[in-house]
């Protein structure tokens, strides 16, 4: 049995727009959508902002009914169990809130432990466990609303293991962390990864994806466009190298005929500071050197390096080839 | 544990917890202010202008009008709160996601308002007793704290309606005070019923308080509990009225939000 298996989901929201004249707009947030994801997988959704992936992750999570399609996990169907799937489900929609920050850290776990029917003679081995897995040990007695975002956020991964479910959905976790924050984060769910939990994570953070997918599906307007391992997903584009030129201040027209040449397949430019970093993709790898080179005649160039395509190269060209 | 104990005790936990984490007041200093200032405030103000306009014939109409009055403070504005907040707080999608139930979770929200209701009004009777001649000697006490205790029920009913609503609206403050405020003359605290208009003695039968303030002055009078009975029972119906249209009103709420994605994540 697959943990999660969704078939063909849909889901449009009716929005009012307008105050007088009152017209309702349809938005189609999650166009047709199917995936299965197996038992103990680490799957990843990513996409651009507006893809659908929260919509997605809220029918999955019995909090948002499907317009058409249909979904299940563990093995029951989203809508029609929904309370046997809640018991089996842990989930997080990203940022900090979601908790009483009036309470301490212990008290909202425990709090959340009474909704989960969870024993208390369980509940009281398990939170200071749980604390201690997220990195707030010591720190549960102080009030949520001290607490800085990454460790509310921290806490939410604590809350959403406190009745043991064996699948997580984890929507944009690290959102708004710092870059230490956000590793720290990512070591805890590779610890649950170990702990043999089926993960559906989304997130447009490629590396992260990258680094934890063991399955990636890449959604675009509602609709899966490509679904494979991250290095799957890289063979997409293994035709490709990148040349990364590092200029600065590159002229427009110096730009436009680097555009131009026949075996540059696309061009993007990064703005750091003072200086660019232009991403040349090309099929001819290290020997577009020279004529990318001639192209940028005149302008201050600095570092030159030739990479393989990671999966943002990946990702560019299944999305921007999508749009 | 067995299941029985376990479920009493987590309810109770999750209430504790939930009237912690939801209740405004949560400061002591705050608290105690709202506790035994404002009852003593609300007293003085009405008792001295009602015994004014009376010649201070009836002051023990409006010491104890007033007194079980109180107990809206709780049962409106606390019960409000405690439904309502967890809107501000953006615990609605994860409060959903649990397989708890719903119907435990919506009366534990006012559970220990009943408890801070009851406490805030024989407070305001200390006042009373203390400073404006309130004599509860010929009283059967154990037969007004059953009073104290309904009313306060009954009118937690009324507020847990009203944390429903605060669920669909951002302007529930005003609905709040409108309710608090109507109830100080609706419910008889501070006029006699029979003296106000036909409609506002319609409306005044229908709302908590009403009879449980009528059952406190002819206890307090000397009355005795098989006096007051009926009175009693029908305030016990009220309050499960409003608490169950609240409940139901709670359901079509998660249903509502559940089918048009108006369930609020961040
Ligand atoms: N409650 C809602 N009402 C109307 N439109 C919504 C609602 N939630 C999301 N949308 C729209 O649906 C689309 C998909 O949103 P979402 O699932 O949040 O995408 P993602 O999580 O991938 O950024 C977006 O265009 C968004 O504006
Ligand atoms: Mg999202």
């Amino acid at each position: 049995m697959n943990a999660i298996e969704v078939n063909h989901l849909r889901r449009v929201y009716r929005a009012q727009i307008g105050v007088f004249n009152r017209s309702i707009k349809e938005v189609v947030a999650v166009d047709d959508i199917s995936f299965e994801v197996k038992q103990g997988e680490l799957f990843g959704l990513l996409g651009p902002n507006g893809a659908g992936k929260t919509t997605t992750v809220k029918m999955l999570t019995t909090l948002l009914i499907p317009s058409a399609g249909s979904a299940t996990v563990a093995g029951v169907d989203v809508v029609k169990g929904a309370n046997e799937v809640r018991k089996k489900i842990g989930f997080i929609f990203g940022g900090e809130r979601g908790l009483y920050w009036r309470l301490s850290g212990d008290d909202n776990l425990r709090y959340f432990a009474s909704l989960y029917g969870v024993d208390p003679s369980v509940s009281k081995k398990r939170i200071p466990y749980l604390m201690e897995l997220v990195g707030l040990k010591g720190r549960g007695n102080e009030r949520v609303g001290g607490y800085s975002r990454g460790m509310k956020q921290r806490l939410h991964v604590a809350r959403t293991l406190l009745h043991d479910p064996d699948i997580l959905f984890l929507d944009e976790p690290t959102i708004g962390l710092d870059p230490v924050g956000a590793r720290e984060f990512r070591n805890v769910i590779l610890d649950l990864q170990s702990q043999k939990k089926t993960i559906l994570l989304t997130t447009h953070y490629m590396f992260e994806a990258d680094a934890l997918s063991d399955r990636i599906a890449i959604i675009n307007k509602g609709c899966v466009i490509a679904m494979d391992t991250p290095s799957g997903l890289k063979k997409h584009v293994s035709d490709l190298s990148v040349v990364e030129v590092e200029t600065f201040g590159a002229s427009e027209t110096a730009l436009e005929k680097l555009r131009a040449l026949p075996f540059v397949d696309s061009l993007s430019i990064e703005d750091r500071e003072q200086k660019q970093i232009l991403l040349v993709q090309t099929t001819r790898g290290a020997e577009a050197v020279p004529d990318v080179m001639t192209a940028l005649e005149g302008q201050r160039v600095g570092r030159v390096i030739v990479r393989e395509p990671t999966l943002e190269d990946a990702y560019v060209r299944l999305v921007g080839g999508a749009a | 544990m067995n299941t029985f104990t376990k479920n009493i005790y987590l309810f109770w936990q999750g209430t504790i917890l939930s009237y912690r984490a939801l209740f405004a007041w949560l400061r002591p200093v705050t608290y105690m202010a709202s506790k035994i200032l404002m009852p003593l405030a609300q007293m003085f103000f009405f008792v001295f202008l009602g015994s004014y306009a009376t010649d201070g014939t009836a002051t023990d109409f409006y010491v104890i009008g007033n007194a079980i009055q109180i107990t809206a403070v709780s049962g409106i504005f606390g019960v409000t709160f405690s439904v309502g907040g967890d809107r501000d707080a953006g615990t609605l999608p994860y409060l959903f996601g649990t397989p708890a139930n719903r119907f435990m979770i919506f009366f534990g929200r006012a559970f220990m308002h009943v408890i801070d209701g009851t406490i805030g009004v024989i407070i305001a009777l200390t006042w009373g007793v203390l400073l404006m001649g309130l004599d509860l000697s010929r009283t059967d006490l154990p037969a007004l704290g059953l009073t104290i205790i309904i009313t306060t029920f009954s009118t937690c009913g009324l507020g847990l309606l009203m944390g429903c609503l605060s669920l669909l609206t951002a302007n529930v403050m005003f609905v709040n005070n409108f309710v608090y405020f109507s109830l100080l003359i609706f419910s008889g605290a501070n006029v006699a019923i029979s003296t106000l208009p036909v409609w506002m003695q319609v409306v005044s039968n229908v709302l908590p308080l009403t009879r449980g303030i009528a059952a406190s002055r002819m206890l307090v009078a000397g009355g005795s509990l098989s006096d007051v009975f009926p009175l009693m029972v029908s305030e016990i119906g009220i309050g499960l009225m409003y608490g169950l249209l609240g409940y139901f009103l709670f359901a079509w709420f998660e249903t509502q939000a559940k089918q048009r994605g108006t369930l609020e994540t961040v």
